[in-house]
């Protein structure tokens, strides 16, 4: 099982770099659309962060310090 | 162009497509469970670039929960089902953070407060992160530690007041694929220690033949170590004007839980002004090595019938409509639909006793550049 997950983080790691492309700061128009953002604003992205945590057993994974909480 | 130039790839106010200097918002969420529980939460955000190198990023919010809770797991009527509270519950929770950066040239250093409290709960919670671009800033390095402080209190048990501690490291990685492709992949590692039973959450089982049934608490280990794996994708089509943004996320811990998030969602442009973002995410877990609907004997020292540790799936379809003014006003709003049941869980098996689990839930988001 570790050498399948290992197999699979570097088989990602292999196609996200072979995958890049020389890209120069003049070309990073698209790049700074706003529905290329890896986030939604803070209160739309926290107030479905917290839903789905309260009802789930998983969270995280995209920041840390972020805190807990009593949810029902 | 000059904003693309000084794109900041790792930003997370990704909006500053702008030569802006901050921006503020507000948004509110209103969330319904069929026969459960309601969830209003207004939430003021903002954040601003200072001296063109501090940046500070701040929040404030209030939860206002109403309804009815799981409380007891019976199999009084010959299976284990799920009871709620039979009176209705309201409480509030507040919470803010702030978070403050300083970049130096390549490099960025952050650092973080958070806190929330609730009658029963109080968080205290502090984050470090650092920043590093490479390659013109097609590649950003990200490494990060957080610790948590928490308090459990509980309204049928005023003694109590349990301590949990949570140590948080994660570790990222964020790289410009194409002109038109973007991905990012992060690591956290969570290890926690103390309190974790909800003190309002009970399994009562009756066994074949005996009168007197079998009452226990919410008893969980008083540790949990977690990975979770989150690596999100997004690919512009000028052609289409859209953008798919794509996320994955792996998650286990030590209490036995494994589970998948997959969310897909499409961004169309429809105009200058008009977008639409419809999406779908998919949830499946696995069930905690403790959790049990029913107390088997001999009676074990750890056991929890909370459905949230049990095996399921869940689908839940969102829309998202946002609208952009001459001025920089960006109103956003999102529906969306839970429908959470051990039938969907990835590959069959799921929770017998899972109750289903059906919600709705609306965003409002207003927020202005300044």
């Amino acid at each position: 099982m570790r050498a399948a997950r290992f197999t699979l983080a570097a088989a990602l790691a292999a196609v996200a770099a072979a995958g890049c492309t020389p890209v120069a700061p003049y070309q990073r128009g698209y790049l700074a659309r706003p529905d290329m953002a890896l986030e939604q604003d803070p209160g739309t992205t926290q107030a479905l962060d917290k839903t789905f945590a309260a009802k789930e057993a998983a969270n995280g994974g995209a920041r840390v310090g972020g805190g807990g909480c009593g949810c029902n | 162009m000059q904003a693309a130039l000084a794109l900041p790839i790792l930003t997370v106010a990704a909006k500053a497509g702008a030569a802006q200097v901050g921006e503020v918002g507000i948004s509110l969420l209103g969330y319904r469970e069929r026969g459960l529980m309601k969830v209003t939460e207004p939430v003021l955000w903002g954040h601003a670039l200072l001296a063109d190198v501090w940046e500070v990023e701040a929040s404030v919010g209030t939860d206002i929960v109403t309804g009815a809770s799981p409380e007891l797991v019976t199999n009084v009527s010959g299976k284990p089902v799920q009871s709620v509270t039979a009176a209705s519950i309201s409480e509030r929770r507040n919470l803010g953070d702030i978070r403050v950066t300083r970049h130096l040239g390549d490099f960025a250093l952050s650092g973080s407060y958070a806190q929330s409290n609730e009658h029963d709960y109080h968080s205290k919670a502090y984050g470090l992160e650092a920043r590093w671009d490479l390659d013109q800033k097609r590649t950003t390095l990200i490494a990060g530690y957080g610790r948590s402080d928490d308090h459990v209190g509980s309204s049928v048990d005023p003694t109590l007041d349990a301590p949990r501690d949570t140590h948080e490291f994660l570790l990222g990685l964020t790289q410009v694929l194409t002109p038109l492709s973007i991905v990012q992949s992060t690591v956290a590692v969570s290890r926690g220690r103390g309190w974790y039973n909800d003190p309002y959450k009970y399994t009562l089982t009756y066994y074949p033949g005996e009168i007197l049934p079998v009452l226990m608490p919410d008893t969980r280990p008083d540790h949990r170590d977690s990975l979770a794996w989150l690596t999100r994708y997004r690919r512009h089509f000028p052609d289409a004007r859209g953008t798919l943004q794509a996320e994955y996320r792996y998650f286990r811990d030590d209490w036995g839980v494994r589970a998948h998030t997959l969310e897909i969602g499409w961004a169309q442009e429809l105009s200058e002004r008009w977008s639409i973002r419809p999406a779908l995410r998919y949830y499946t877990q696995g069930a905690a090595d403790f959790y049990s609907p029913v107390v088997p004997r001999p009676q074990p020292a750890v056991l929890s019938s909370d459905q949230r540790l049990g095996a399921f799936g869940g689908l839940s379809p969102s829309l998202r409509v946002t609208l952009r003014l001459d001025d920089g006003l960006v109103v956003e709003g999102t529906a969306g639909y839970v429908h959470d049941a051990a039938s969907l869980r990835l590959a069959g098996g799921g929770s017998e006793a899972f109750s289903t689990l059906r919600a709705v839930y609306g965003i409002v988001s207003i927020s202005r550049p300044f």
